[in-house]
């Protein structure tokens, strides 16, 4: 009996040491060797597309490759499980977003992580407006003529949107509950079969991200009405905002941003915030996010994003509940 | 003369050396990720798109396009040689390819692919330049009704596939159709069938299906019985198609081009029916259609000018309103977008010379993908005399990394084991397994764009009539219906089934 306490005590000693040591060894020599960089969606998309960007440019700063693992299923469930079960050593990061972090837990009754309790958050990458887009032939010119217009002909008007539970559908909700209007949601199988039918005009209206409208919006295919944020998009700054249109209240965007694991050294998510910063600062990248008509970034530390991340939640564990999308 | 102008600023785009170089670099890789089983555009564009952050945009998207339709090419060698459709567009040409391949045509087989997809490139790439907008705007006007009526077409047309007993085809179409159900319902946001396994709650990928079921089963069929690969490889005697075979072709290759570029402008899928309607009209067109399904030349030329003209089309609602048609189109959005290009309608007359530059590298590209591909033939024949115990283990470990690669998850290598045994035992109960793919494919899409019309609708069934493409759609289906089940209500079911 003595003797295995002995050997407890020493296995301990042993382990306590090497933890200690592989602490110290963190603050100073993170990163020692390649960091992998999961992006829980299809490549080509534009978290893809910024994960690689922050990527190459965490290469360049620290000399350790950080490389892009893409795990796409199960609207960004499946990526974020994995990463909530890596160790938390700073060797594996996430590219999360609005839809990992903020709605997923109050839409699915069952989901493979906590967004609290698994991970840290980082540092917020982007934040973009939604913009509510109209068929040209809707006669609707302003958010206020497209309220009276729901309300003339209650039920004529469909907005489509990429997927049930995406901001566009849950845009949609908010929309229909705080201007009292009464439309159909047409969920589709991603954005982009979503936008043929709306240029198609099959479906009258969609709050589609802004980057990806603002092209249809330049050519005249589509007719921009208000953004969906609580200030004005850079983009577009001659567009108002919903709020401003007169539906109070109303501020929604889609956001993405870089998590760690729980457990995750607070040197070591340092020391990543700083870098993903710097990165986000460089000339290419902010041409790169204004491009996607991003919001100004404000004060970008791990306890900011954080503290976003809790009111993100808080709003759409309110919005899913009143538009009833919850699927069990 | 507009057009003239602006096909001079396209080749002289095209021509010039670097992106000729691209293009080419492009062609020959795609070709290579086509022939390896399973290893599709997508995970190899996905890879090349930090690459392509250092090029100029067009050489970029010249490359990128060049890999995708080298890879639709390649895709089609693989279907013939080793029955491996990489592509959903080249379940058709195992058809009848693979059955050349087994009567030592393998070379007549890959010959009339290349130039018939030639041809077809050609003049779709033409359409392109003559009449792009317009054609968009004809896509645009496929809605939900539209596309539902068109996969009713589709999936009637689909128990002509099979030349075997008529009960067995829809028995396998229907499995199909329930395979096609697992997933994330769009509507409500409700997994089925996934038994809480999280790996299937976007559905089962199509290229595990087809790897299992197509490659692995044929596979373990080869292997049940040794004889059967020597009359594989014995009787090659040619590599060229014959002066008869291209007499044969020419009406095929003109049918399916036309189909096929008609099609292809469909984001919505239609690029993947050309294939199979190519096929279908080829077998209904035929005066002698007794050898469809037996190596008969026309069940592949129709087929692979139809699914390389789609191809080439496809891009039009890429090129004119930016909307990718498939996860290819929409990597290719994406390097736009790396490259500071907002896809839309602007970049037709703010980037002329990127938009008319990708149009000549088509011709470029395809051209040089019969150049490219012809001399090859003579390799991919002998790559057949490699002895079977060498070569299956290869296409095997291929088939795994392949399927790998495009989730990055080790889940649907079971899940391709799986279908194999289910494609032995069919192969084993003589159910083919094509009219299944032709199922689980068109399933879903019919099955989205039925509650979507009606969502649109309102639930007023009468939608599917009141639109007049729709409308028309549905009577051609059931003219078609009529002319399948005709023969049996004359009690000549012999001549009609046992083709």
């Amino acid at each position: 009996m003595k003797r295995l306490a002995l050997w407890i005590a020493l296995f301990a000693a042993l382990f306590g040491a090497g933890a200690a040591h592989a602490q110290g060894g963190a603050a100073t020599a993170y990163p020692g060797k390649p960091i992998r960089f999961v992006v829980p969606f299809p490549p080509g998309g534009p978290l893809d597309i910024m994960a690689r960007a922050i990527g190459q440019k965490l290469t360049e700063s620290w000399s350790q490759p950080v490389v892009v693992d893409n795990r796409p299923g199960a609207g960004g469930s499946l990526g974020a499980e994995l990463v909530a079960k890596a160790p938390g050593d700073g060797y594996t990061l996430l590219m999360g977003a609005v839809s990992t972090h903020a709605i997923n837990p109050h839409l699915y009754a069952r989901i493979g992580y906590d967004p609290f309790k698994d991970f840290v958050p980082v540092a917020l990458v982007a934040e973009v407006p939604n913009v509510l887009v109209v068929n040209p032939t809707v006669p609707a010119t302003s958010v206020q003529e497209l309220v009276a217009l729901a309300k003339a002909k209650p039920g004529y008007l469909n907005f489509g949107s990429g997927s049930t539970g995406s901001t566009g559908h849950l845009a949609g909700e908010l929309f229909k509950s705080l201007a009292g209007v009464d439309m159909v949601h047409i969920p589709y199988k991603g954005g982009a079969p979503a936008m043929q039918d709306l240029l198609g005009g099959q479906v009258q209206l969609m709050f589609d991200n802004l980057a990806n409208s603002l092209p249809q919006v330049k050519a005249g295919k589509l007719r921009a009405l208000a953004v969906t944020t609580s200030s004005r998009s850079p983009a577009m700054p001659d567009l108002p905002t919903v709020n401003e249109a007169g539906v109070k209240g109303f501020d929604l965007s889609t956001w993405f941003g870089v998590f760690v694991p729980a457990g995750t050294p607070p040197e070591i998510v340092t020391k990543l915030n700083a870098g993903i910063v710097a990165a986000l600062d460089s000339k290419e990248l902010r041409e790169r996010l204004a491009a996607m008509g991003t919001m100004p970034p404000g004060n970008n530390t791990p306890a900011a994003f954080a503290a976003f991340m809790r009111a993100e939640n808080a709003k759409y564990a309110k919005v899913v509940k009143e538009s009833g999308a919850k699927v069990d | 003369m507009d057009l003239l102008s602006n096909l001079a600023l396209g080749f002289s785009v095209a021509l010039q050396g670097i992106n000729l170089l691209y293009a080419f670099f492009g062609v020959l890789l795609g070709t290579l990720i086509g022939v390896l089983p399973g290893i599709g555009p997508v995970a190899t564009i996905a890879m090349l798109l930090p690459v392509t952050f250092t090029l100029p945009p067009v050489s970029a998207l010249i490359m990128l396009a060049g890999i995708y339709y080298g890879a639709q090419y390649g895709g089609s060698t693989t279907a013939i040689l080793v029955n491996l459709p990489g592509e959903s567009s080249s379940v058709v040409t195992t058809l009848d390819g693979y059955q050349m391949a087994r009567r030592g045509r393998a070379g007549a087989a890959l010959g009339i692919a290349a130039i018939g997809s030639f041809i077809a490139g050609t003049f779709a790439t033409f359409l392109i330049a003559l009449a792009a907008p317009p054609l968009a705007e004809v896509a645009l006007k496929f809605g939900p009704a539209e596309y539902f009526s068109l996969m009713v077409l589709g999936l009637i047309a689909a128990t002509v596939l099979a030349h075997g007993s008529l009960l067995k085809a829809i028995a396998m179409v229907v499995l199909g159709l329930l395979l096609g159900l697992v997933g994330t319902d769009v509507n409500s946001g409700v997994a089925r069938f996934n038994f809480a396994i999280p790996e299937l709650s976007d559905g089962i990928g199509f290229v595990t299906v087809a790897m299992g079921m197509f490659g692995i089963a044929e596979i373990v069929a080869n292997l049940d019985s040794e004889e059967k690969r020597e009359v594989f490889t014995a009787k090659i005697s040619r590599l060229l198609p014959t002066a008869r075979d291209f007499k044969d072709s020419a009406g095929a290759i003109t049918r399916g081009t036309l189909l096929g570029s008609a099609l292809g402008i469909l984001p919505g899928g239609g690029a993947l029916l050309a294939a199979f309607a190519a096929y279908t009209l080829e077998k209904k067109v035929a005066r002698d259609a007794s050898q469809f399904g037996k190596g008969d030349i026309r069940g592949v030329a129709g087929p692979e000018s139809a699914n390389n003209a789609g191809a080439q089309t496809s891009f039009i609602p890429l090129l004119t309103l930016g909307i990718p048609s498939n996860a290819v189109k929409a990597l290719m959005i994406g390097a736009m977008m790396i490259q500071g290009i907002a896809p839309g309608p602007q970049v037709m007359t703010e980037k002329p010379d990127l938009f008319w530059g990708m149009i000549a590298s088509m011709w470029v590209g395809n051209l040089m993908l019969v150049i490219l591909n012809l001399p090859l033939i003579g390799l991919w024949i002998k790559l057949l005399t490699v002895p079977y115990r060498l070569l299956y283990p290869a296409i095997l470990l291929f088939c795994c990394i392949g399927v790998y690669s495009i989730n990055n998850s080790a889940f649907d290598i079971f899940m391709m084991a799986g279908f194999a045994v289910l494609g032995y035992v069919c192969m084993k109960l003589s159910c083919e397994p094509a009219p299944l793919i032709l199922g689980f494919i068109l399933g879903p899409m019919m099955e989205e764009n039925l509650r979507r019309a009606l969502l649109l609708s309102r639930g007023d069934p009468m939608t599917f009539l009141q639109k007049p493409i729709s409308a028309t759609l549905l009577a051609i289906s059931a003219l078609l219906l009529l002319v399948v089940v005709a023969p049996v209500v004359r009690k000549k079911r012999e001549e009609a089934f046992q083709e």
